[in-house]
């Protein structure tokens, strides 16, 4: 094998034990960033993507909904669940003052869709009233949806054209939508026709908890945004108040809560992410103080026979980046390879919306943190290069160090 | 490091990885359980072939350690490459998952599988680089 004529690289190849904790020591700084702010970026966007789904200002549900565990879930997350109140309630509520857009939505949970034990959610819109998902359809698919047409999440495993059986009743894909983050992605939505269709199918089957529903007289919910006459609050306290049987919300408050847990994990992560970064720091600076004092005599050998100052600390300054620009990149690479394939996993796992960024812009904080960890490598070894700068030759040689 | 020190701990990173490879499909990266009624999604089908692949990377990587012949570990090592390839391919691609990519199949034994296998591909072909000269 050819060997290098560099100093800097034959002193790392010479040295195989020293340089790979030196890049493992790097990658770990590296890959903290990097997978740090790759998952507080994702769950940034996907709140962001929450909050653009929900599109209303309050949301009206029938009160025994709003007193099950998983409502927020059903109706912020789209997971599986269904509740119905009776449509008059609705006009009640939409009759009252400062209501300016309504629409209804209908829930269902399938039995099982295709080839999975796990049931998927069913919203259904009313497409002439509709305010809050209309809007995001229509990117993906620009047409009318007609009965038994369904427009799927992003993360079922279905394309356009093919055929889903729900109850026994098969429904047409006829659009797929953006990936959210969210568990709207697992979601099907379809227009009330249908979904009152598929609710019958359910009932048919007995498969429905609601035995005694009319789905043309049943809605799930009822989003609402204000006139401008009344502010979102106080047209949530007059329906608490005056309509019984349903309870409204701020669909602001609803996501608060989500937004606090976001803020939580963002911090444990910053935590963690300084924490690592402080200890790299001191673990590199030792490293780097250790290894050029063991290689003081090499280093008194090499100004002796005519090596400038200048180039002693510039060995040891070339060792670091090369050293820290290798495990830099490794521990971005690592980064990316544990955050966008798992995202799905990571998700799961943390019960919080996640919209991990594509390839193209996961490679920005990737280039940062390989920049910040390579950068702070050479800082740690800045110290050792001006150390041994200085070094009295003779004072080494002579083994009085 | 000396070239067959490198050598040597490129087949030690081998057989670890295939190892990975082979039980990790059965313990950590498996997919989807049984359905209610017993029966399996297809899903289950991929963690077999997974499992089968893996079984199979294990045993070349077995035979790479035990031979003396550097030509015919390097030979082994060449081999193991689209033998890696199919490993990543598996699932989602030659075997179809489920219906959900919210499911264990699709979030955790998918991109498992495509990391180890790509990972593979490009350590057999480091192995094979570094010892071409080697007689």
């Amino acid at each position: 094998m050819k060997r290098s004529k560099n100093i800097a690289v034959r002193n790392i190849a010479g040295k195989p034990l020293r340089s790979a904790v030196l890049v493992i020591l790097a990658a770990l700084l590296s890959l903290t960033v990097c997978a740090g702010t790759l998952i507080v970026r994702s769950l940034r966007s996907g709140l962001d993507s929450l909050e653009a789904r929900l599109g209303a200002d309050v949301m009206v549900v029938p009160k025994e909904a709003s007193q099950k565990q998983s409502f927020e879930n059903i109706v912020l997350q789209g997971s599986t669940g269904y509740f119905y109140m009776d449509k008059s309630l609705m006009d009640k509520v939409t009759g009252r003052d400062g209501v300016g857009k309504s629409s209804p939505q209908f829930f269902l949970a399938s039995a099982s869709a295709g080839c999975c034990s796990i049931p998927v959610q069913i919203i259904g819109f009313d497409p002439d009233t509709d305010f809050t998902i209309t809007p995001w359809i229509k990117r993906s698919y620009g047409g009318e949806l007609g009965l038994f047409d369904v427009v799927i999440g992003n993360d079922l495993n279905a394309f356009v054209g093919d055929s889903i059986k729900f109850y026994g009743v098969d429904c047409r894909v006829a659009a797929k939508l953006d990936k959210t983050g969210t568990n709207f992605d697992t979601a099907v939505f379809t227009n009330a026709d249908t979904i009152k269709q598929l609710i019958r199918a359910s009932l048919d089957l007995g498969m429905n908890s609601f035995e005694s529903l009319d789905p043309d007289n049943s809605v799930s919910c009822v989003l609402i945004n204000s006139d401008g006459t009344r502010s979102p609050e106080e047209i949530v306290n007059d329906i608490n108040v005056h309509v019984k049987k349903v309870r409204a919300f701020r669909t602001g408050d609803m996501i608060s809560g989500i937004s606090s847990s976001l803020s939580g994990v963002s911090d444990v992560i910053g935590v963690m992410i300084a924490a690592v970064w402080l200890l790299g720091l001191v673990i590199l600076l030792l490293a780097f103080t250790m290894s050029v004092n063991e290689r003081k005599k090499e280093f008194a050998v090499l100004r002796a026979a005519g090596a400038s100052r200048g180039k002693l600390a510039s060995v040891v300054m070339q060792e670091a980046v090369i050293t820290g620009l290798a495990g830099s990149i490794a521990g971005a690479l690592l980064g990316i390879a544990a955050i966008v394939p798992f995202s799905k996993a990571i998700e799961n796992a943390l019960g919080l919306p996640f919209l991990t960024p594509d390839i193209a812009s996961a490679a920005v904080p990737a280039v940062m943190s390989v920049l910040l960890s390579a950068a702070v490598c050479a800082l740690a070894a800045a110290v050792s290069a001006v150390r041994i700068s200085r070094i009295d030759t003779a004072l080494i040689l002579r083994g009085d160090n | 490091m000396k070239k067959n020190a490198t050598a040597t701990v490129l087949q030690v990173i081998i057989l670890v990885l295939c190892a990975v490879m082979c039980a990790g499909s059965k313990l950590v990266f498996h997919a989807c359980g049984a359905k209610d009624d017993g029966s399996f999604m297809t899903c289950h089908w991929a963690e077999q072939a997974l499992f089968g692949i893996g079984c199979a990377l294990a045993a070349s990587a077995v035979i790479m350690l035990i031979v003396r012949r550097p030509k015919t570990k390097s030979g082994v090592a060449l081999g193991m490459i689209p033998v890696s390839a199919v490993y990543a391919l598996v699932p989602g691609r030659l075997i179809n998952l489920c219906m959900m990519t919210d499911m264990r199949c699709h979030s955790v034994m998918k991109p498992a599988a495509m990391i180890l296998g790509i990972l593979l591909a490009v350590i057999c072909a480091v192995y094979a680089f570094v010892t071409r000269n080697d007689d």
